[in-house]
């Protein structure tokens, strides 16, 4: 169970991370509907886990945050990439790359 | 400029939102808010009623309370973690280098035991309120008169109109300060002291009984007692049935009424009193209290509880038109008297001032320390930080922030503080507990006992953390400091070219200087020391033993009394080992006893006709075995209790009195008494080492036992010629066959009495010996760390100069060159503070002035010397550094 959760909070942490390198600037609720988008609606993203993510990488100095206007003229926070934010996306994509490129191998029947 | 004002407001902010947590949980609340208001909006626009797309909204996150319970604990987990996970590092880095932990938390360790050690003084004596109610509303009174020093105690009736008349105090109480009383129970009967108090005293106090009650109205005059726990415990094995039973207190029977708190040994901090009973029963306990009604005959002590609501002016205003109304009515003995009070349990007025003082010196000195032990420190740290370096370098490049760094070192050095903080706090402990155990040259039971409470724990800890973050600071901003790619490279990034005066260097400069100051104070403390121990005291103390009883207290009168002392001395006196024996009050160096002005008779009476002396009553024979000279005339002998009052007087008192007459035969008056001068000896120290000549009168103990029975008791002196160990019980058994019930107090030999009278002195040479030993330890330690450090840097460039010719001498020389160059540039910043400070220690030096030329002309080349012995072997060390492999070295 807390295996799944972080497996799950890793993989979280690195689509919010792309989805910011590639959309620049985004709200909290703005960046969930991206993600679900990106996903091709196979995800149902619970909002509610979002926000300790967020939070965790902006504690990380991942990324950083500050309140301003939604294209709805709605006071929101927005979210953006840190230098070291954009390190850890190049990082982290690398990694995951690797790990499922070992992972397919085992999962794709061997062709000897 | 302006990114550092960035960074403080932005640590200021981050601290801000720690300690107040609502503005980020406020912020949350606002971007789920948000969240949910733009989720809403979709929903509108999909076609949803407002509450449906509400709730949907709603239901997808999760709940906004749960939401912001997990923002929480994300919030908090995240800040807990990164402290424990920097925690684990430290820990792993100190480990990692345990020479340098070591010694470092050695160093803080004997800084801050020194420190705790002193301010445990100063709070058991300065800071620590009496243990009774509310401190703040008890208020010690004292009567002043005009002209004269404070403070004196309060007559009798003087108390009563005050308790009568002040309308600001809820309560007043009166004490008799000490009364000597045998007591009963199990075990030999035991010489206790007490005080006599009002009825009132225990309410006016507070204080919580233990056992039983204290006394109630009516009791005035009833033989009620009270017993400190302490005696409680020590004579009655801690019964807790005590109370209602009967005691024996100096041959009169008395009933426990009640049994007061543990910490509680009287009002004042100093004096140990162990019972109490109503100030009625004092004449029957302590002779010559007859006329106790009369005004100026000032007795007793007086405490006053402050009414709720009313405020020391107003109390101050109060007393000052009740005195003025007493001085119109009894102009002849309340003309010119005022009355002054204190915080109850607060140093007696007349000993503040150098008490005080001496303990700023202490702090001053035991700061020294802790500030030498601390740039000791500073110095391992920059060393390591050198050091470590690359990995810092490494730990940035991979995207560590530098305020991350500065943390964590400073984090090291906290932990580092701690460590040196808990030894600190063993090491004080020790100490204290030394200290307890000193006695104090005073005839009246005296509590010295030092403990550590909460404040010093405290304190202690206080220290450690300000200390460990000051010790950060530095390697941390060089640190933040340091550049980059030298640092990667494996150079030293601290060095800045052209930069001649390294911070290590002046660290050293200013660690040399205290230990100057601290070296020059120390030397002046065993000077006073060693001069106190050439003082000629004017008697012997070589082969006599002393002990005292008070038979007054067993029920004995005057004559019983007289008539004890004289079977008791012939029967010790006729003890194989035991030359002569003579009984007096109170041995000499005492810190006083008796005292009466004295003057000529015939001659006109007036205050410079008179002079303070000394009164002693000793048996014939006193001087032989004391070794006090005889000038002229000759020993008592043969006067009889009634006849004409015969005396013996020092050097002193002639020279006061009669500067140009032979003073044989003529008479003198103090005290109501006219004695006949038969004999003149040499001068004695009479109450303290450190006193000028006092005029000293003997008096013959037959005539005088009567007329002026002693508080103290009575002491036989004994001259033996054997091992004092092993007449002890003997001398005793001789006592108890005479009275089985007598109570022995104060054996001990003459030697270790006058060691005690070198309590002072001793006391503060050993303090500051220790004091300064260990600051020049440090010192020797630093300087050694320093030059070591400067050798390994200089490896190349010393490999070079060897390898173009230069000679290890003078290799060595340069080295100690630069040692000296510095060495001296501290005694020249050192030298004048230690000298302005010199004078705060001059009230405390014996025989010696606070410029002492001898201490303030060996200190200098003394510390210099001790300079290069530390830095000897790094100059050996670089004197045989092997050029081919110094420059192969990188």
């Amino acid at each position: 169970m807390a295996d799944k959760k972080d497996v799950w909070q890793g993989t979280l942490a690195l689509m919010v991370l792309k989805t910011l390198e590639s959309m620049g600037p985004q709200h909290g609720y703005g960046l969930a509907r991206r993600i679900e988008q990106t996903s091709g609606d196979l995800l149902q993203l619970n909002y509610g886990t979002l926000y300790p993510a967020l939070l965790k990488l902006e504690q990380e100095g991942y990324i950083r945050s500050r309140w301003g206007t939604s294209e709805n003229n709605r006071k929101a926070k927005f979210y953006e990439l840190t230098k070291p934010g954009q390190r850890q996306v190049r990082r982290a994509t690398a990694d995951w790359e690797q790990t499922t490129e070992i992972l397919s191998r085992f999962l794709t029947p061997a062709s000897e | 400029m302006n990114s550092l004002r960035a960074k403080i407001r932005a640590s200021w902010m981050r601290l801000i939102g720690f300690l107040h947590r609502r503005p980020a949980e406020e912020d949350f609340s606002a971007e789920l808010e948000a969240h949910i208001a733009m989720h809403t909006d979709d929903g509108l626009r999909a076609g949803l009623s407002p509450a449906e797309a509400r709730r949907q909204a709603l239901i997808r996150l999760g709940g906004a309370e749960q939401v912001l319970q997990l923002h929480r604990e994300q919030r908090l987990s995240l800040w807990i973690e990164s402290i424990a996970r920097d925690v684990r590092y430290g820990f792993r880095t100190l480990a990692k280098h345990p020479s340098v932990t070591a010694i470092a938390i050695l160093s803080i360790g004997l800084g801050i035991g020194a420190n705790a050690t002193i301010f445990s003084m100063v709070n058991r004596f300065v800071l620590r309120p009496a243990p009774m109610g509310d401190p703040t509303t008890l208020l010690a009174l004292h009567t002043t008169r005009q002209g004269d020093r404070c403070c004196n105690s309060f007559s009798l009736p003087l108390f009563q109109d005050l308790r009568d008349q002040a309308k600001s105090f809820s309560g007043i109480a009166a004490y008799y300060e000490l009364v000597p009383a045998s007591i009963g129970g199990s075990g030999e009967p035991e010489r206790v002291w007490g005080q006599a108090v009002t009825t009132n005293f225990f309410d006016v106090t507070q204080l919580h009984m233990v056992l039983g009650r204290g006394f109630a109205t009516g009791e005035e005059k009833a033989p009620a007692i009270v017993l400190s726990s302490g005696l409680w415990r020590r004579r009655f094995n801690s019964d807790p049935n005590i109370t209602g039973r009967s005691v024996q207190l100096s041959g009169k029977t008395f009933t426990v009424v009640g049994v007061a708190p543990p910490a509680f040994h009287g009002a004042d901090q100093i004096l140990y009193t162990e019972f109490w009973v109503p100030l009625g029963e004092v004449a029957q306990l302590v002779p010559g209290l007859s006329d106790q009604g009369s005004r100026d005959f000032h007795i007793v002590d007086v405490l006053g509880r402050l009414r709720a609501g009313a405020s020391r002016d107003q109390a101050s205003a109060e007393l000052k038109a009740i005195t003025q109304r007493l001085a119109k009515e009894y102009p002849k003995t309340d003309k010119g008297t005022s009355i002054v009070f204190e915080q109850a349990g607060s140093l007696p007025s007349n000993i503040r001032g150098p008490v005080l003082l001496f303990f700023t010196a202490l702090t001053v000195v035991v700061l020294l320390v802790l500030a030498i032990a601390g740039a000791n420190v500073a110095n391992l740290l920059f060393a390591q930080a050198t050091v470590r370096q690359r990995d810092m370098a490494v730990r940035l490049a991979l995207g560590a922030t530098r305020s991350r760094l500065r943390r964590q070192l400073i984090l090291e050095s906290v932990l580092l503080g701690l460590g040196g903080g808990v030894l600190g706090v063993a090491l004080s402990l020790l100490s204290t507990r030394a200290l307890s155990a000193l006695h104090l040259p005073a005839p009246v039971p005296i509590d010295v006992r030092i403990g550590e409470d909460w404040r010093v724990l405290l304190f202690a800890f206080g220290l450690s953390v300000l200390s460990g973050v000051l010790l950060g600071l530095g390697p941390a901003f060089a640190m933040s400091h340091s550049r980059l790619p030298d640092a990667l490279k494996g150079e030293d990034a601290f060095i800045r070219p052209g930069r001649r005066v390294s911070l290590r260097s002046v660290l050293v400069v200013a660690q040399i200087a205290m230990s100057v100051i601290l070296l020059c104070l120390t030397g002046l403390f065993l000077r006073s020391l060693k001069s106190a121990s050439s003082i000629d005291i004017g008697f012997r103390s070589q082969g006599l033993l002393m002990l005292s009883v008070d038979p007054r207290v067993h029920g004995y009168n005057a004559d019983q009394t007289a008539q004890f002392l004289e079977l008791a001395r012939q029967r010790i006196a006729a003890l194989p080992g035991v030359d002569a024996a003579v009984g007096t009050d109170v041995a000499l160096l005492s810190y006083g006893h008796r005292s009466d002005a004295f003057s000529a008779v015939g001659e006109p009476n007036n205050q410079t006709n008179q002079t303070n002396t000394d009164l002693y009553m000793v048996t014939p024979g006193y001087f032989a075995l004391m070794g006090i000279p005889r000038i002229m005339g000759r020993d008592f002998g043969g006067e009889s209790a009634s006849g004409p009052r015969n005396a013996v007087v020092n050097r002193a008192f002639v020279d006061r009195l009669f500067p140009h007459k032979n003073p044989i035969g003529q008479l003198v008056s103090g005290g109501g008494v006219t004695y006949q001068i038969i004999g003149i000896t040499g001068n004695v120290k009479s109450r303290s080492l450190g006193e000028d000549l006092r005029p000293v009168l003997f008096r013959s103990l037959q005539q005088s036992i009567a007329g002026d029975p002693s508080l103290m008791g009575y002491t036989l002196l004994l001259h033996i010629s054997r091992n004092p160990a092993a007449l002890q019980a003997a001398v005793r058994r001789q006592i108890h066959e005479l009275d089985p019930t007598m109570a022995i107090y104060n054996e001990e030999t003459m030697e270790d009495h006058v060691r005690t009278a070198y309590f002072l002195p001793r006391l503060a040479a050993t303090l500051f010996g220790v004091f300064g030993g260990i600051g020049i330890i440090l010192a020797a330690v630093g300087l050694y760390g320093v030059m070591s450090y400067t050798v390994s840097r200089r490896t190349r460039e010393i490999g070079i100069r060897i390898a173009m010719g230069a000679r290890p001498g003078t290799v060595e020389r340069l080295i100690l060159r630069q040692t000296l160059v510095l060495t001296v540039l501290a005694v020249a910043l050192g030298w004048p503070a230690a000298w302005l400070l010199a004078k705060m220690a001059s009230s405390f030096l014996y025989g010696i002035e606070p410029h002492d030329p001898v201490t303030f002309a060996v200190v200098p080349p003394f510390l210099i010397a001790i300079a290069l012995a530390a830095c000897w072997l790094p100059a050996r060390r670089a004197a045989s550094i092997d050029p081919m492999q110094a420059l192969r070295t990188e």
